[in-house]
């Protein structure tokens, strides 16, 4: 060693290592508690809706309309159909749109419209759901003069769209430029490469963000109080039935499905579990159990399918 | 080189795995007190692998396993019970590209002294500056220490990261093709510089540059990969580096050292 | 080369069709259009939301311009007078989501840690789905939990605790002061259910902020007799602050925007002074509480103008996250 002074001189080099290390093992170990207690509510929630939901589970649930208040039995089928009507029709609002603009973002990445459309599709994930109910039922509710499964679906529509949109843009990224070129050199137009090359390729990843977005408008229930508002008597086998039986047209009972006022599962979960009545309590219980059971498990399957084909694409 | 010299490191045997795949066998060599050692072989047969087993870096990597021993002044720093923040901080190491800290020049320097609770200003400053000096980056950042140290050119980067290495006073130092990202004239400045800093530090240098080899260490190990069934890589031959260059004793590092390899 | 020299020369000579009909008939010009309409239709979706809101909250804004939003008008919000000032919603939520923000921001950086730096890979595969999942529960199932199990079982316990500790000091007693009713039901209790709510956000993005944090940067500290510890704390963080910013930025958003679990646990109503011990509304509780209710179109002009608060809060944010994330892909490019 040369003259230079040794900086660790005057230092307890062994102690102050000591020391080192505790603060270390310290922080560490509470990252770690934090964790377990970030994940303790997922544990907690989903085991007491398992049991106290559970407890309430019958098939009358499924099968009928809620019986009037303050009396026993009866179900929420209506909001079970009025959920699956919204986000089926919600779906078809939403899909179509979601993927050809992310088709525009792929064939034009870089232009205006495309950086608009990226900041746009942000700004729209993050308005509070809430704001586009109110939209909804400035736009449809103020315009029909009525609530209805319609205005619903669309204001799911509009919060599935970003979900979507996002998720496809990222998918269809991945795509290998040479597929899309190699179908372009044998004379297939661009829309037809696309559409039977292109996105089947993109296939897994496209249809997990379909997933998500389902998922995610299933359990929305703020922004349908205004639009779909609820309705006890929502029944579209009944409504078919009416319709076959008076020789009415298709569009009389799509009329009538989407065209009335609509439950859902999370409005009726809402609304149950602030009355003063224990059986709604407890059925707004079953449905908190039916709701996390499909939210979850379409959550869970996107993503254990979308991981399972990538391991199986990439080795 | 008659003098005595100590053996500042040595490795004894070493086999590395990564999972079930073996990237060393059986290497053995030592590295010489106040020398340069340089380790040179064709890419791919575990040089990288070999340096960043002096300095535990290598622990990092999932499924990394070590047999044999490495000593720094003769203790074991793989032992169960060894401190592996000590050992690198004895050990320095500068990586192949240039990795600076998104901070001023002068944080990155004071990065390591800072750890050890060092804060005096007045301390800091001469650290950083007697830092700076000995990796002949001084006269060209000490207008700017309080800049990016990314703000600075490439072969400037690597020099900041050898000052970095420096301030904390390692024994070793380990480098791993520094100049691999440089262009010839910073490569000059870094070769300079390591006669410089053999006076006071113990430096094992990865190239796969035959000439900067010869112009820098003292002595060479050339590292292959072994002919057997594993592929894996071995220490071949190791001796004082005139030696390797001009009278090799093995066939192989005769015909790499003189280009036939291949 | 022109390509026309390459080709055979009966290629060459034969007659081009009219590009338009060409086109038209493998349909590209159709699909473009296609394309560009579904582009510039959900582009402009936004703006018409906004838009919207605007024009149709007219009425409210006429009336009450400023004293809308402002904390010094004197507070009213009462349907009978048709006299509505915002502020104790929009106090509800600021003081909701701070305390929301300001607890969960260290805890959900410390799970992200242990998520990118930590966790052994199989335990943090299961960890990022259970994080995925608690992002993904429905916020009405939140709120009924909420009220049945989270609210008696410690949000009353802690309220009570807070009242007769720091409600007893002089100055913090504004915020701390009166008691907690026994149904839980508070301001507190929604800061509370947001802390659950924006963790597994902000936890998800700062750990892919730590993720794409080159191994360089952690092997440069280490080798420099760092633990790790302190190179996560002295390197990884301040490389990656702009976007764990951006990751705390999305959960403000978040718990501004939450509507149904703080409806449910928050009490509902104009009231409540300061305390955070005593139930309150936010923006988007009282939309959902009084929209569908409301009579006069002064009151539901008043809620749309809230509808426009919140819109304009989202856009600001995004924003400001738009600008960090320009900032990270700077660093990066320098890099
Ligand atoms: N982290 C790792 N995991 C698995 N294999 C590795 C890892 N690092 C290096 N290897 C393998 O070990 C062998 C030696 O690599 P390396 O030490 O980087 O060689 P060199 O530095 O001589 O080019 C190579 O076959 C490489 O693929
Ligand atoms: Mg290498």
């Amino acid at each position: 060693m040369n003259a230079e002074t040794n900086i660790f001189a005057g230092l307890d080099m062994a102690r102050l290592d000591k020391r080192r290390r505790r603060i270390n093992r310290i922080m560490l170990s509470l990252t770690a508690v934090a964790t377990l207690f970030a994940v303790i509510p997922l544990f907690w929630i989903t085991i007491y809706v398992i049991i106290k939901g559970g407890s309430y589970l019958n098939l009358d649930l499924f099968i009928h309309l809620p019986q009037a208040m303050g009396t026993e039995g009866g179900g929420v089928l209506h909001a079970i159909e009025g959920s699956a009507v919204m986000v089926l029709f919600a779906s078809i609002f939403a899909i179509p749109p979601a993927l050809l603009a992310a088709f525009y973002l792929l064939h034009h990445p870089n232009t205006p419209l495309a950086n608009f459309l990226r900041f746009s599709t942000d700004l729209l994930s993050g308005i509070p759901s809430i704001v586009v109910g109110l939209f909804g039922y400035a736009v449809i509710v103020i315009v029909q003069k009525h609530y209805s499964a319609l205005a619903g679906s669309v204001v799911l529509a509009i919060i599935m769209l970003p979900v979507i949109l996002r998720s496809a843009e990222e998918m269809l990224k991945l795509v290998p430029q040479e597929l899309r070129e190699g179908a372009l050199a044998l004379g297939s137009p661009e829309w037809k490469s696309a559409l039977t090359v292109v996105l089947p390729a993109a296939a897994e990843g496209v249809v997990t963000g379909i997933m998500l977005g389902i998922a995610r408008a299933a359990g929305e229930t703020a922004p349908l109080i205004f639009t779909a508002l609820g309705n006890d008597n929502y029944e579209i086998f009944q409504y078919i039935r009416q319709t076959i039986q008076y020789r009415q047209g298709v569009g009389e009972a799509f009329k009538l499905i989407l065209e009335q006022p609509t439950d859902a599962l999370p409005l009726t979960l809402w609304k149950y579990a602030q009355q003063p009545y224990p059986e709604r309590v407890q059925q707004a219980w079953a449905v908190a159990l039916v709701l996390m059971l499909f939210v979850l498990s379409l959550n869970i399957a996107a993503r254990l399918w979308l991981a399972k084909r990538r391991r199986q694409r990439y080795g | 080189m008659p003098e005595k010299q100590t053996i500042k490191i040595d490795i004894r045997d070493v086999s590395v795995h990564y999972g079930t795949f073996q990237a060393l066998t059986g290497v053995s060599m030592p590295a010489y007190e106040n020398k340069v050692t340089a380790i040179i072989g064709p890419s791919g047969c575990g040089k990288s692998t070999l340096l960043r087993s002096i300095n535990r870096m290598n622990d990092l990597v999932p499924h990394f396993r070590i047999e044999g021993t490495v000593t720094l002044d003769g203790e074991d720093i793989y032992a169960p019970r060894r401190d592996v923040v000590d050992i690198r901080r004895r050990i320095g190491m500068v990586f192949q590209r240039p990795n600076p800290f998104p901070m001023s020049i002068y944080n990155n320097v004071a990065y390591g002294p800072r750890l050890y609770h060092i804060r005096s200003k007045n301390v800091l400053d001469e650290i950083v500056e007697r830092s700076l000096r000995q990796a002949a980056l001084w006269e060209e950042v000490k207008d700017k220490l309080h800049q990016s140290g990314l703000s600075i050119s490439g072969g400037q980067q690597q020099r900041l990261c050898i000052a970095r290495a420096i301030a904390v006073q390692p024994e070793v130092i380990l480098m791993d093709e520094p100049a691999s990202a440089l262009d010839p004239i910073a490569t000059l400045k870094i070769e300079e510089l390591m006669h410089e800093l053999k006076k006071n530090y113990t430096i094992i240098i990865v190239t796969h540059n035959m000439q900067q080899a010869a112009r820098v260490s003292d002595y060479t190990a050339m590292m292959m990969l072994s002919d057997s069934e594993s592929r894996s890589g071995t220490v071949i031959e190791f001796d004082e580096t005139e030696r390797i260059f001009t009278n090799p004793k093995d066939k192989r590092t005769e015909d790499y050292v003189t280009g036939r390899f291949g | 080369m022109p390509v026309s020299e390459s080709l055979p020369p009966h290629k060459a000579q034969k007659r081009t069709p009219p590009a338009l009909w060409v086109a038209l008939r493998h349909g590209d010009a159709l699909w473009d259009a296609l394309l560009w309409l579904s582009a510039a239709l959900t582009t402009v979706l936004v703006f018409w939301i906004g838009w919207k809101l605007w024009v149709d909250s007219a009425l409210s804004r006429a009336a009450t311009g400023w004293d809308f939003v402002s904390p010094w008008a004197p507070p009213s919000w009462n349907p009978v007078l048709d006299k509505f000032h915002a502020w104790p919603a929009i106090y509800g939520s600021l003081v909701t989501s701070l305390i929301a923000l300001l607890v969960a921001t260290p805890f959900s950086i410390a799970v992200a840690i242990f998520l990118a730096e930590l966790a052994p890979s199989r335990i943090r595969q299961i960890l990022n789905y259970m994080v995925e999942m608690l992002a993904a529960v429905p916020s009405v199932v939140y709120g009924l939990w909420g009220i049945y199990v989270f609210l008696p079982l410690v949000v009353v316990p802690l309220g009570k605790f807070l009242g007769a500790t720091l409600g007893q000091v002089p100055g913090l007693d504004v915020f701390f002061g009166g008691t907690i009713p026994d149904s839980g039901l508070s301001r507190l209790g929604a800061s509370l259910i947001l802390v659950l709510m924006i963790t597994p956000t902000i936890a998800a993005v700062t750990r892919d902020v730590f993720q794409a944090i080159p191994q360089s940067q952690r092997e440069a500290s280490l080798a420099l007799g760092a633990t790790q510890w302190e190179t996560t704390w002295r390197v990884l963080i301040p490389y990656g602050l702009s976007g764990i910013l951006g990751a705390v930025i999305l959960g403000l958003g978040r718990a501004i925007g939450e509507t149904m679990a703080v409806t449910m646990v928050i009490g509902n109503t104009t009231g409540g002074g300061w305390s955070i011990l005593r139930p309150g509304y936010t923006m988007a509780s009282i939309i959902a509480n009084e929209f569908a209710e409301a009579v006069s179109g002064m009151h539901t002009a008043a809620l749309v103008e809230i509808g426009v608060v919140l819109f304009v809060i989202t856009f600001l944010l995004n924003l400001f996250s738009r600008y960090l994330v320009w900032r990270v892909n700077r660093k990066v490019i320098v890099r």
